[in-house]
This record gives C-alpha cells, structure tokens and sequence, in this order.
C-alpha cells in the first residue's frame, strides 16, 4: 500500500516540475514585460501627468509634490470653475463641439450619396470624376489651404461657422472608404427595392445607408478626431476670440507672454483630451480597425 | 431609353453636393493659388504679374534655406526611427496573446488619439524648465536641467520625441494588421529550419508585410513633410513669433503661413505652396515607383 503510494508520487512529481519549468518564466520573457510595461509608462504617463497637475493643490512646488498622482479633488474641480467662469473657454468648446459635429454630419451625408453613385452604378463620366477625386489624395494640404483661405474671405465666411466647416467637407479619403464598402451591397438588394416603388434616392436612404452603418460609424469617428484635433485651419479662418476653437485656446495659453499659470493651463488641456479619450474608451475597436484597415486596404 | 436618361439624372443629382464641394474648395483653390503665385498680392495694393519672382524670392530667402535644411533633418530621423519604434510596438504586441495584446497594444495607443496641439502643449510643459517633469526626474539623478526648448542643440530632438511618442502607436497598428496576415505555417517552416526569433523577423516578418510598411513609410513622409502643429506649439505659437531660438524649429509649412499670414505676402505663400507639393507629390511618385518594383510581398 505504501510502496504504491510512494511509486503514484514519483510519478506525479516530474510531470509537476517540467510543468514548474514550462511556466517559469524565460529571461527573454521577463524582458519582453519588463519593455512592454516601461513603454505602457511613457504611453500613458503624459496623459496622466496632465490629469494630476489639475487635480493638485496649487503652487505646492515641484520637489514638494511631484504631480505623480492626484493630490487634490477640490482643487481639479476648482479650476475647472475658474477656467470655464474666468476665461473663454465654455463659447470656444461650444464652437468646437458645433464644428466637430456639423462636419461630421456633412462628410457622412455628401460622401455616402456620391460612394453609392460610384460603388453601384454605371453612368457617363464616372471613371473621369472618380480618377480627379482620387488624385486630389495625392495633393497635401500645403498647396490648398492658403487659396482655400483667401476664396473664403472673398465669400465672406472668415469667423463664421460656414467658413470653419464647409471647406472640409469634400472629403476624398472619407469618399474612397465609403466607396471600398458599398462595393459590397449586393445589386439584387437595390434592384428589389426598385421593383418595389422605391425611387433612387429612398434606395440610397433605406438601403445602402442601413447596410452601411459600419463603415458610417468608423467614419464618423475617425472624422471626429481629425476635425476636433484640426488646429492649422481654425487658426487661420477663424482668428477672432468668438470663434476660437479649443485648439486655439490652448495654443495662445502657449504663447510665451499668455501669463496663464501651469494649473489653467493644463485645466485646459485636460478639458481638451476629454472627447478623444472617451471615444476611444466607447469605440476603441472601430478606431484601431479603421485606422488599420485603411493602412492594408488603401 | 428615356427612363436610362432620368436615371443618370439621379445619379449626378446624387452626386452634385460632393462634387460641387469638391469643385468649389478643392479644384478652384488649386488653379487660383497657381495664378496667386504668378502675382504680388496683398491688401494695400492691386494684384500686379511679377512672374516667377515670388518663387525666387522664396527660393533664396534665408528662412527657406533654413526651414528646408531643418525638414530634411527632421525627416531623415523621424520617419525611420518612427517606423522602426513602431515596429518594434507591433512586434511586442504581437508576442502577447489575449488580455494582454489588447491592453498593450491599448495603452500604446493612447497617445494616438491625442490632438497633435495637446501632444505639443502637453510635452512643451514636461520639457519646462522648472516645473517640468523631464527636469524634475533629471535632478533626481543630480543631473544638471537641460533647456529642452531653447537649446538649439536639444530642440529638434525634444521634438522629435513627441512625434513618434503622438504617431507610433497609429502606425503600429497598421502594421499589427499587416503581421496578423502573415500566415503562421511560414514562422513554423522557419523554425524547423532553425531560424532564430531575430532571424525569423528579417527573413520572414519583414517580407511578408512589405505592402504594409510601403504604405506606412508613404503616409509618415507625407505627413512629415507638411509637419506643423507641434513645431509651431512648441515654439512661440502665433504669427507674430514661431520657429524657436535660432529657427531650430521653422519647417517649410511654418515658413509659408508666415509669409501669408505673419507678412501677408499671399503670392510668396502660395509659391511657397506649389513649391512643397511639387517636393511631396516627386517624393510619393518615388514610394510609387519603388512600391511597384519591391512592394509585392
């Protein structure tokens, strides 16, 4: 009885210990953490950093609290008060918000009707409109934006709403995504709504839009984070203190004579991060998928 | 016959929105900006035909040579090293598995999703003199602090480092998606054969996502030669003063919103303009060309 038992241990004992072996980490594993958690650090760090410098007692100094966690509630929140009652800043996030979500609405609108043209169709022309809309991807921003600047001030659109949104709208990358995903609506589907009465342009609205709801939202998102993070074209086209994005704001509280103390500015930058950041909390996936896609596919 | 007619009528009234759009503020731009760069044009006077002299006013000014010398630096640092720090991002992601690939590969990419004025705002407050982390963590180690900004030794460095810190993490995944195509037999082949991990990357990694890294290498040279935002945001930030001690930071698309809206010389700025597409679209006709003869994975 005994013997057995002993026998039943020894042989349970060395599969445990190549298992104990197998589990135990390499060097090489230990320093492929050891790397991926420092990079997650510097990733992150900033971001944080930027969070603990508002929620921080004020004028602590530096040696004292070094601003690696948040120190203080009522001082984060104290400045978020000061930011939005002592500056501008609420009208410019309003602005902001007003010109993220029109622009986004108007690329959604304008490129999914003309994708469905170009993606389902056959008409006069179509090659020679789609071959000048693509090679505008070619031609960078550099060249556009001053004469796109100056046909604005001509039609009267500088500080206005207009002016900051209707420029962008044509987007041919927005165009060319929409396009790669229409292509695959099945022409039967478009057909049998056209047997049943419907004209062409309730196909494209109870059809194509429906069937392309992810690509939209991708879209939607990836406009979001260019139009909101958009600095160079406000700076310009809206240049007076009603129009001001946030992006402005942050850029003159940079300015070397702004006297803007660390704290605000930071309140600012903070307040700036927060639509980004809870978009990617929300549609992460979608975010790294189109992105990636876009890079495989385009 | 008739009814093929009011179809495509459909079709370009489906279409007219976008196209007028893109006539009125993409096409018309192009072809005015063209003339504007043929012509002295400010507010005080008249438009007068000047020629080509905008362009050689542009081409031997000192801020251009300047502003040229300082982009191809930049560049010829920031697009390999970024795509090389990418790389690596999508390599380590890729040796995790489950819960862990898609936290690291989440919190490398955070920064992404940073506007480039907050990257810039963000860093110009950690590279401060004083209050800066960077400086702060630096005389925790007895070092002396570093004027991250204002030395001109520093300045193109500090900035480079917030670029690929803001941009590391798109490109790693697009190429996360490029490695995930990579069919998992070829590193089994490999291995059988004896290939070590370093081995398996050159021989076998990096061949099979050449379309990939084409297209990441094309994108970060376009974008980096129009680079803006965090040069201008870590320097003095507005038209009255940008660029940074010395002009260490003054890039070509500086230079010409400068000159437009700084001096407003809109006929130099739109030289300027036509100038720099010509070098972007000469340097995307090249990845193009190499594309079609190498890029074939």
């Amino acid at each position: 009885m005994s013997t057995i038992d002993t026998s039943a241990q020894t042989t349970s004992f060395s599969p445990a210990l190549s298992e104990a072996r197998r589990r135990s980490p390499s060097f090489a594993t230990v320093l492929k953490w050891i790397l991926a958690v420092c990079i997650a650090i510097v990733a992150v760090f900033p971001i944080w950093w930027m969070f603990n410098v508002v929620f921080s007692e004020p004028g602590v100094p530096i040696s004292i609290n070094p601003r690696l966690y948040p120190t203080s509630l009522g001082a984060g929140l104290n400045n978020i008060l000061i930011i939005f009652t002592e500056t501008d800043y609420l009208r410019a996030y309003y602005v902001s918000v007003m010109y993220t979500l029109l622009t986004i609405a108007g690329i959604l609108l304008f490129s999914s009707m003309a994708a469905f043209e170009f993606a389902q169709f056959e008409f006069p022309g179509k090659k020679l409109l789609f071959g000048i809309v693509m090679l505008s991807l070619m031609v960078p921003t550099a060249v556009t934006i001053i004469p796109t600047y100056l046909l604005t001030v001509q039609l009267g659109w500088l500080n206005t709403m207009q002016g900051l949104i209707v420029p962008g709208l044509a987007s041919a990358f927005g165009l060319f995504m929409l396009i790669q995903f229409m292509k695959n609506i099945p022409s039967e589907m478009i057909e049998a709504a056209r047997l049943d009465g419907a004209n062409h342009f309730q196909i494209y609205w109870h059809v194509a839009l429906p069937l392309s709801k992810n690509a939209l939202i991708t879209l939607a998102i990836l406009t979001f984070m260019k139009t909101w993070g958009n600095y160079i074209w406000p700076l310009i086209v809206a240049p007076s203190p009603h129009m001001y994005t946030v992006g402005q704001v942050v850029g003159l509280f940079n300015a070397p004579y702004s006297h803007t103390t660390v704290d605000i500015v930071m309140t600012a930058n903070l307040l700036a991060a927060v639509p980004p950041l809870v978009f990617f909390l929300i549609f992460q996936r979608q975010i790294v998928e189109g992105i990636a896609h876009s890079g495989t596919k385009g | 016959m008739s009814s093929k007619t009011t179809r495509s009528i459909a079709h370009y009234l489906m279409l007219s929105p976008f196209m007028l759009l893109f006539a009125v503020f993409f096409l018309y731009p192009i072809v005015s900006g063209f003339f504007y760069s043929f012509f002295e044009w400010n507010a005080a006077q008249s438009s007068q035909f000047v020629g080509l002299a905008n362009y050689t006013k542009v081409f031997t000014s000192r801020s251009f040579e300047k502003a040229t010398w300082n982009l191809l630096v930049y560049v010829s640092i920031t697009v390999p090293l970024g795509i090389f720090v990418a790389l690596g991002l999508a390599l380590l992601v890729d040796s995790f598995s489950g819960f862990w690939a898609k936290f690291f590969r989440s919190a490398f990419f955070i920064p992404v999703v940073m506007p480039l004025f907050l990257a810039a705002t963000i860093w110009r407050w950690i590279y401060a003199p004083n209050f800066g982390l960077m400086n702060t963590v630096l005389s925790w180690f007895g070092m002396p602090s570093v004027q991250f900004l204002t030395d001109t030794g520093t300045m193109l460095y500090a900035m480079i480092a917030v670029d690929i810190w803001v941009s590391a993490g798109f490109n790693m995944v697009i190429l996360l998606a490029g490695l995930k195509n990579v069919p998992r037999h070829y590193y089994e082949a490999a291995r059988l054969d004896g290939a070590s991990t370093f081995q398996q990357i050159v021989h076998v990694t990096l061949p099979s996502i050449r379309p990939v890294l084409f297209f990441v290498i094309t994108y970060g040279l376009i974008s980096a030669l129009q680079v803006f935002d965090i040069p201008w945001l870590l320097t003095g930030s507005s038209f009255a003063e940008y660029g940074g001690r010395a002009n260490t930071l003054l890039f070509p698309v500086m230079d010409m919103m400068g000159r437009g809206f700084g001096s407003v010389r809109f006929g130099q700025a739109s030289a300027y303009g036509f100038m720099l597409t010509i070098l972007i679209v000469c340097v995307t006709a090249v990845m193009f060309a190499l594309r079609k003869r190498f890029g074939d994975a």
